[in-house]
């Protein structure tokens, strides 16, 4: 009996040996430069402030914000369910969950799109899929939801649809779809994050499940 | 690159349930088979007259391991897929100690006391029982603990990294503590006089 | 052999059982990516029956509203089944090995009475302790290790080391 737990004991531990022989491949999954070139010239990573505020509005589940922006400007102003990874903290592994969770689409947003685009790059190279910029930032936002102009009487129709859709998506937001309210209320800007509700429990969240 | 097979997306989400009846049942039988539905055996590890909790545990441990690397490096899963699970020191410690005193209190862990629960072990019942409370306990509480519960998140950390070695390093000299720690185990059962339960 | 099949003594060879268990697992990974668990499914019992109970204390509380809301945790459901299915398993090995049996099983120096009072603390301190540590022996200790996560490392040797010393203390309880 003795002599047959020997004999495993001698496999199991050359079983184990042998994986000190195998070559130790993709420790660190980053993608080569080519592919990142590729994924860099591919346009598709740019969604419009449009279709953020639709799916916004629309409470899409698989819409991930985050704000790249440092803490103070977040807790000033953010984008509804936003998280905010600032950009020198978007390698700390707090944020590995987050950034990794599957089936969700994580739009990075800043003022421009200069930090978020940074965001994007660094993601990207470490192998994490769907990563995606808000075109234009914040500000581009602000310029086209809640500031957003009126068209010419000569527009198209799809001008016009656009616009009505800003309209009632910055009655969403400000409360008011006159432009007038809309720009006092924004005035005071200290007053919005009250507003809209910011969650900032990540990754804790999803750890929960645990056992 | 196929696997894990669900989070590729190559077994659709809705099967997920029927695998987890599944591979709960082969779960069971491997833990009461090895009569971990049994308090007194599995208290036996700490006092020395029965190391089955030490062998199937490690040896649990060290199969898992072993094949996850294997498959890793042949290529047929995606090791940076898998669930880590996420490491809070404080917590982690803390909560293993609180657990410890209630493993030698109550004599099971969740999981086996499962196992006792399904062949009638009335002790296995009230421990699911106080389980159930505890859990309350903690819910209720959360607001005091819950700097302690998120303190110290170093998100989902490899050992082998933080001990500066690769994995598969790590994985044989655990493996070969394991198979130090099945003979030593024997050793011992040999010298320790037996206790019937 | 087969007399200790009659008796219900019978058991399965530990590193049979282990090799099984740690295959179930291995499979565990290949097909769902994450591991076993067991705690997470008092949880889920739990919160549901608070939220049954009191909905609006539960919709309060920052740790249950974590686990109620939509359908954004599969995972704990998926706990919820795994555990229907270890209930299966494990009452079909004890009808296999003839275990079946209504008992409380405790000391014969000790009472009935107080073993279950001793069943209840420790479930106690380990359902509060599983929900600190984010997962059990089987979630977090075994699930971590064969994934090599440190968490795992740092809870099993927490929970076994600690095992260890208070067993001594709650010696007259087991032997």
């Amino acid at each position: 009996m003795d002599r047959r737990y020997t004999l495993l004991a001698i496999l199991v531990v050359l079983l184990a040996a042998g994986l000190l022989i195998i070559p130790n491949k993709g420790e660190k999954k980053e993608i080569k430069p080519d592919k990142l070139l590729l994924a860099i010239n591919d346009q598709a990573r740019f969604l419009s402030t449009d279709a953020i505020t639709e799916r916004i509005i629309g409470g899409d589940p698989t819409l991930q914000l985050i704000d790249v922006r440092p803490a103070k400007q977040f807790n000033t102003y953010a984008l509804p369910n936003a998280v905010n990874i600032p950009l020198d903290s978007i390698l700390s592994p707090s944020w590995t969950e987050l950034l990794h969770q599957p089936g969700k689409d994580k739009v990075f947003y800043s003022n421009g799109d200069i930090e978020s685009d940074a965001a994007w790059q660094v993601c990207t190279r470490n192998g994490i899929p769907g990563v995606f910029v808000m075109k234009g930032g914040l500000n581009h936002w602000y310029n086209t939801i809640i500031k957003g102009a009126e068209p010419s009487n000569t527009a198209s129709g799809t001008d016009l649809d656009l616009y009505s859709f800003r309209q009632s998506a910055r009655q969403y937001f400000t409360g008011s779809g006159d432009q007038e309210t809309a720009q006092s209320g924004n005035d005071a800007s200290t007053q919005k994050p009250a507003k809209v509700s910011v969650e900032r429990k990540p990754a804790e969240k999803s750890s929960g499940g645990g056992c | 690159m196929v696997a894990p097979l669900i989070p590729m997306g190559v077994i659709p989400e809705s099967w997920n349930n029927v695998f987890a009846v599944i591979l709960g049942f082969g779960f069971g039988f491997a833990l009461e088979s090895a009569g971990f539905s049994s308090s007194r055996k599995i208290i036996g590890t700490f006092f020395g007259y029965d190391f089955v909790v030490l062998k199937v545990f490690f040896t649990a441990a060290i199969t898992a391991m072993i094949g996850l690397l294997y498959l890793s490096y042949i290529g047929w899963l995606d090791f940076s897929l898998l669930y880590i699970h996420p490491t809070f020191l404080a917590s982690a410690i803390i909560g293993g100690i609180v657990m410890g005193i209630g493993f030698s209190m109550g004599g099971y862990c969740p999981g086996t006391s499962f196992c006792g629960i399904a062949i009638g072990k009335i002790d296995a019942m009230i421990f699911m029982v106080g389980m159930a409370i505890g859990v309350l306990i903690f819910s209720e509480a959360f607001p005091l603990l819950e700097k302690l519960y998120n303190s110290g998140n170093l998100g989902g950390k490899l050992v082998s990294d933080s001990l500066g070695m690769s994995k598969s390093l790590f994985a044989f000299l655990l493996t070969v503590v394991a198979v130090g720690m099945f003979f030593g185990a024997t050793w011992v059962e040999k010298k320790v006089r037996k206790v019937e339960y | 052999m087969e007399k200790n099949k009659k008796s219900g003594t019978f058991y399965l060879n530990p590193y049979l059982s282990g090799f099984i268990f740690g295959m179930v697992l291995l499979i565990t990974f290949i097909i769902t990516g994450r591991g076993m668990g067991a705690s997470g499914a008092v949880k889920s019992t739990v919160v549901e029956a608070v939220n049954t109970v009191a909905p609006a204390h539960a919709e309060k509380s920052d740790y249950y509203s974590k686990f109620i809301s939509d359908d954004a945790h599969p995972m704990n459901t998926w706990l919820v089944f795994e555990v229907i299915g270890i209930l299966g398993g494990a009452f079909l090995s004890g009808l296999i090995f003839n275990r079946l049996k209504f008992k409380v099983e405790h000391s014969p120096k000790i009472t009935s009475r107080r073993r279950l009072i001793f069943a209840l603390l420790g479930g106690t301190l380990f359902g509060i302790g599983s929900q600190l540590a984010k997962g059990c022996t089987s979630g977090a200790a075994l699930s971590g290790m064969a994934v090599l996560s440190l968490g795992g490392f740092i809870t099993m040797m927490a929970i076994f080391g600690t095992a260890f010393v208070f067993a001594w203390i709650f010696k007259k309880n087991w032997i």
